[in-house]
């Protein structure tokens, strides 16, 4: 996220602040934000933005800020220093860099600077060679210290990224437009603009333009976002993600019907899929669970017990909703499988009569090369394991995926402008 | 043969001297204004007249050149020497004027004044407002009531100074007020600056949201002609970013913004019903000036008007004269002879001529040098070039159809042009659709450069399939509720249940 307000009167730190806590779901480990006011002021640590900010204050008319699903000890807390006088904010991942060999044996962080180095100082068109000569599936806003921003996407597009405005103050981008709602101006017809793949988005103290940094090759959104990452009241690529969630309940119930009493959807992501699965069908839907602390993306959580700890807090199944009846039960995604062996050994405790596992995506076999946190390979239940004895293993009476074309379908794009390599294996080339 | 002075500079000044000088009268064109604009100083040789540099503002200078020239009437371009009452030292003097007398002005001039009268009258599209006469009155209102509110300068002070603040999360609102009071606190001690001419000195009015256009309509105090509907685009940056400028470019086609001639007349900004309620609006603000200072209108009016859910049409501000670049829409294609329509201004016979234009879509782009409208000392000075050849091949279209190129904030010193620190050029597209235009006026644009390498900037995105299809998708919400709410009787009303003190009613 990146704000930019010509007027050095504004402080855009609050701004900062709540627009970060609007992308909170994208990661939950660590929190930053740079401000480029005099003097220059970095605030950056582990833990929800609520919790790294409180007790905080900062002063600038520009920052940049972002939240991070990595724990401290797999990388560094963004936003990240590219040098002494330039700060990045970077979504997803540069794979490689033009003219740049990478370095196996040092960090990412380390070799993005290496890379950065090479082309020069922290001027505008540093910064613009430097993010034209960078491959991969990312999205990336950079400040220096000339009150100079940039924000962009990759050639390809796989991490989403929109521009918002504020009046006659100034702009915001994001990686998702729900911050528009959050922090930036009600503009009733759509809340923000989407920044194309490629493009980047460019503002000095005298100017604010588009620029084509990198010719796009074809898209590849990254299809994750539809399923999980993203807010339901988000826009991503000029789509909206509730559309997509509701179109996968929907051909969840085509593809796989089930004979049931009562849908229920595994919060918060699986909601709107359980409601579309309901309305499509005609079996009721339920509240299923409730929550006990902080809500939380338990599936985001580094380490087995703290997933598990999530989920036991923040799905404690009601047993009126489930008791003696046939239950269809909805999840976004398996990844272990685990923590849904989990929700279904509570769910039948509470006396569900049978439980049908309908999962909102196709299942997940690959590790993703931009940066999407899924687990290697040979944790991946989808990926070893077939339907029926995923059924067996998590104790469910039937388990079934959403197919790759339903998946594409829904989305509304064919399957060569989306990613979809985390369940095909197949990454588009950079 | 008819002789004319034309007082003023810039972009609108040029398009005016185009139309005037177009004239089957053959008109000899005489030009005052502070630079020296290169476009208006060609028609001026052309034509035999004279160019003459000096204060605007001035009755008795504009007078005086009047005179010298022996004009027939004078054409008053932009606002200033309205407020400064050089039409009213002309007419005492005994020469024809284009131009609203100082207390008719004041629709433009006092924006504090322009809501009275309305709110008086009860003409239509009125929003809330707030006058203040210092910034300590307004603290107390910010700090308490003010939430999305526009703060204004209480006089006209060259399209400046406006902000608009959006206020509604409560979590921000602490920032938001903070930038309310210091902007209002600048707006009384830096763009009210030097003008004693008004004892209020801040406005703030409810914040609205639709789309803007401007009707621009010419009056002899009598009769009221609508010109087609422009819309202007305010922002500096391509998309709507950024800051406030005077206007970075406009369009235009058939009366009530059409996507194109040839298309469904539902594929437009306004309905032709809203249009004319527009008019109607301009019409009534005409009277009501009239009645309230006994004075005779004659010249230009404008309305620059919102599409709000709150009224439909809805007045922002009044315009004493056309707008730039406004006047670049619509003088091009004023097929009517303009000295014919000024003479009868003058004469209170509008009524019996017929004023008509040209079914086209006109698109005005502005390049600005990097600077303005900030820091326009850093965007003046420099040498501008217009590359005739290239503008004239980049603008034709298939059909072999130029735009054209007004001259705006530019001054022609010895054999070379200056950038003046605003918009230095306007560039036309004339087209059967709006995108068509706004594609042969983006050609045109690349005709023009700094020689010393400064930069200049223009939007691209005016008039662009996206930005005009966002705009009518804009006015479909916009007029989806207002005319809810007039069918419901609920028009321009506005209730508040205060807790503890009851219903509260306005409008």
């Amino acid at each position: 996220m990146g704000i930019y307000l010509f007027d050095d009167r504004w402080n855009s730190y609050n701004f900062g602040l709540f627009g970060l806590m609007a992308l909170q779901h994208r990661g939950q480990e660590t929190a930053g934000l740079e401000l480029f006011g005099s003097p220059r002021q970095r605030m950056a640590g582990e833990g929800l933005v609520d919790d790294v900010f409180r007790s905080i204050s900062g002063k600038g008319s520009i920052c940049i800020g972002a939240v991070s699903p990595y724990p401290p000890g797999e990388g560094e807390v963004q936003p990240i220093r590219l040098s002494e006088k330039v700060a990045a904010a970077i979504d997803g991942r540069i794979t490689s860099v033009e003219g740049y060999s990478w370095d196996e044996t040092s960090g990412y962080e380390s070799n993005l600077r290496r890379a950065f180095a090479r082309v020069g100082g922290p001027g505008l068109e540093d910064l613009k060679r430097f993010f034209g000569s960078c491959r991969g599936g990312y999205s990336y806003i950079a400040a220096n210290d000339s009150r100079e921003m940039i924000a962009g996407r990759g050639s390809i597009g796989v991490k989403p990224l929109v521009l918002g405005k504020m009046g006659f103050d100034g702009g915001i981008v994001a990686s998702e437009s729900c911050v528009m709602d959050i922090i930036g101006e009600r503009v009733p017809i759509s809340p923000a603009e989407n920044i194309e793949p490629g493009e980047t988005r460019v503002f000095t103290p005298m100017s604010a333009y588009s620029e084509q940094l990198q010719p796009s090759a074809g898209t590849a959104y990254c299809s994750f976002e539809y399923i999980y990452l993203a807010r339901p009241d988000s826009y991503v690529n000029d789509i909206p993600v509730y559309r997509v969630r509701s179109n996968i309940g929907r051909k969840l119930a085509e593809e796989s019907p089930a004979d049931a009493d009562v849908v229920i959807g595994v919060p918060e992501t699986a909601i709107p899929f359980a409601m579309a699965f309901s309305n499509e069908t005609g079996i009721p839907v339920e509240k299923g669970f409730e929550l006990t602390g902080r809500r939380i993306r338990s599936a985001m959580k580094p380490n087995q017990l703290e997933r598990l700890k999530g989920v036991q807090l923040k799905l404690n199944v009601i047993s009126e909703a489930v008791r003696g009846k046939r239950v269809v039960l909805i999840d976004d995604s398996v990844v272990r499988g685990n923590t849904l062996a989990n929700i279904v050994y509570l769910m039948k405790e509470k006396g569900a009569k049978e439980i049908h596992v309908r999962i909102g995506s196709p299942h997940i076999v690959s590790h993703c090369t931009f940066g999407v946190e899924v687990p290697p390979e040979d944790e991946l239940i989808g990926k070893h394991l077939t339907e029926e004895k995923i059924a067996e293993v998590i104790g469910a009476d039937t388990f079934r995926y959403l197919s790759l074309g339903a998946l594409e379908e829904a989305v509304g794009m064919k399957g060569a402008d989306l990613c979809t390599g985390c369940f095909s294996c197949k990454y588009p080339e950079v | 043969m008819a002789k004319i002075l034309l007082v003023g500079g810039g972009g609108r000044e040029h398009a005016i001297a185009e139309a005037l000088c177009r004239s089957a009268k053959e008109p000899k064109l005489y030009c005052l204004s502070d630079l020296v604009n290169p476009g208006i100083k060609k028609l001026v040789r052309k034509t035999g007249g004279e160019y003459y540099q000096g204060d605007t503002n001035s009755g008795e200078t504009v007078l005086g050149y009047a005179r010298r020239a022996g004009v027939d009437f004078v054409f008053i371009g932009p606002e200033e020497p309205n407020f400064h009452g050089v039409p009213d030292r002309l007419e005492e003097g005994g020469i024809g004027v284009i131009g609203a007398k100082r207390k008719v002005a004041e629709l433009e001039m006092s924006k504090a004044s322009m809501r009275d009268l309305q709110w008086k009258y009860k003409i239509p599209g009125r929003l809330w407002y707030k006058k203040f006469k210092t910034f300590e009155e307004a603290v107390p209102y910010i700090e308490e009531y003010a939430e999305s509110v526009a703060l204004k300068p209480a006089r006209q002070a060259g399209g400046k100074g406006v902000k608009v603040i959006e206020d509604f999360q409560v979590y921000l609102q602490e920032e938001k007020r903070k930038v309310k009071k210091e902007h209002a606190e600048s707006i009384v001690r830096e763009f009210m600056k030097g003008y004693d001419d008004i004892d209020y000195k801040l406005l703030i009015e409810e914040r609205v949201w639709g789309p803007e256009y401007t009707v621009q309509c010419l009056t002899d105090g009598r009769t009221v002609v609508p010109m087609p509907a422009v819309q202007d685009n305010k922002h500096a940056f391509d998309g709507d970013l950024g800051l406030e400028t005077g206007g970075m470019g406009s369009i235009s086609c058939g009366r009530n913004l059409r996507w194109g001639i040839g298309d469904d007349e539902e594929r437009a900004i306004l309905t032709p019903a809203e249009y004319d309620r527009s008019a109607e609006i301009v019409k009534m603000m005409i009277d009501a000036i009239q009645k309230e200072t006994g004075e005779r209108y004659h010249g230009i009016v404008a309305g620059q008007m919102m599409l709000t859910s709150v009224w439909g049409p809805t007045v922002i501000e009044m315009y004493s004269r056309l707008g730039d670049p406004e006047a670049g829409n619509v003088m091009p294609i004023l097929k009517t002879d303009l000295v014919d329509i000024c003479e009868a201004i003058i004469g209170e016979r509008l009524n019996t001529i017929k004023v008509e234009f040209e079914e086209r879509a006109t698109v005005v782009k502005a390049v600005c040098p990097e600077g303005y409208p900030n820091r326009r000392d850093l965007a003046k000075g420099h040498p501008v070039s217009v590359s005739v050849a290239a503008a004239a091949a980049g603008a034709a279209g298939p059909d072999g159809e130029a735009g054209s190129i007004f001259w705006a904030s530019a001054d022609e010193i010895g054999g070379s042009v200056l950038s003046g620190g605003s918009r230095v050029i306007e560039c036309l597209g004339i087209a059967d659709s709006i995108p068509e235009a706004s594609a042969r006026a983006e050609r045109l644009t690349q005709g023009v450069t700094l020689t010393d390498g400064w930069k200049l900037f223009h939007r691209k995105d005016i008039g662009s399939e996206k930005s005009l299809s966002r705009r009518i998708r804009l006015a479909n919400m916009a007029r989806d509720i207002y005319q809810y709410r007039e069918r419901k009787g609920l028009l321009g009303k506005r209730m508040i249940w205060v807790p503890g003190k009851g219903l509260e009613e306005v409008g």
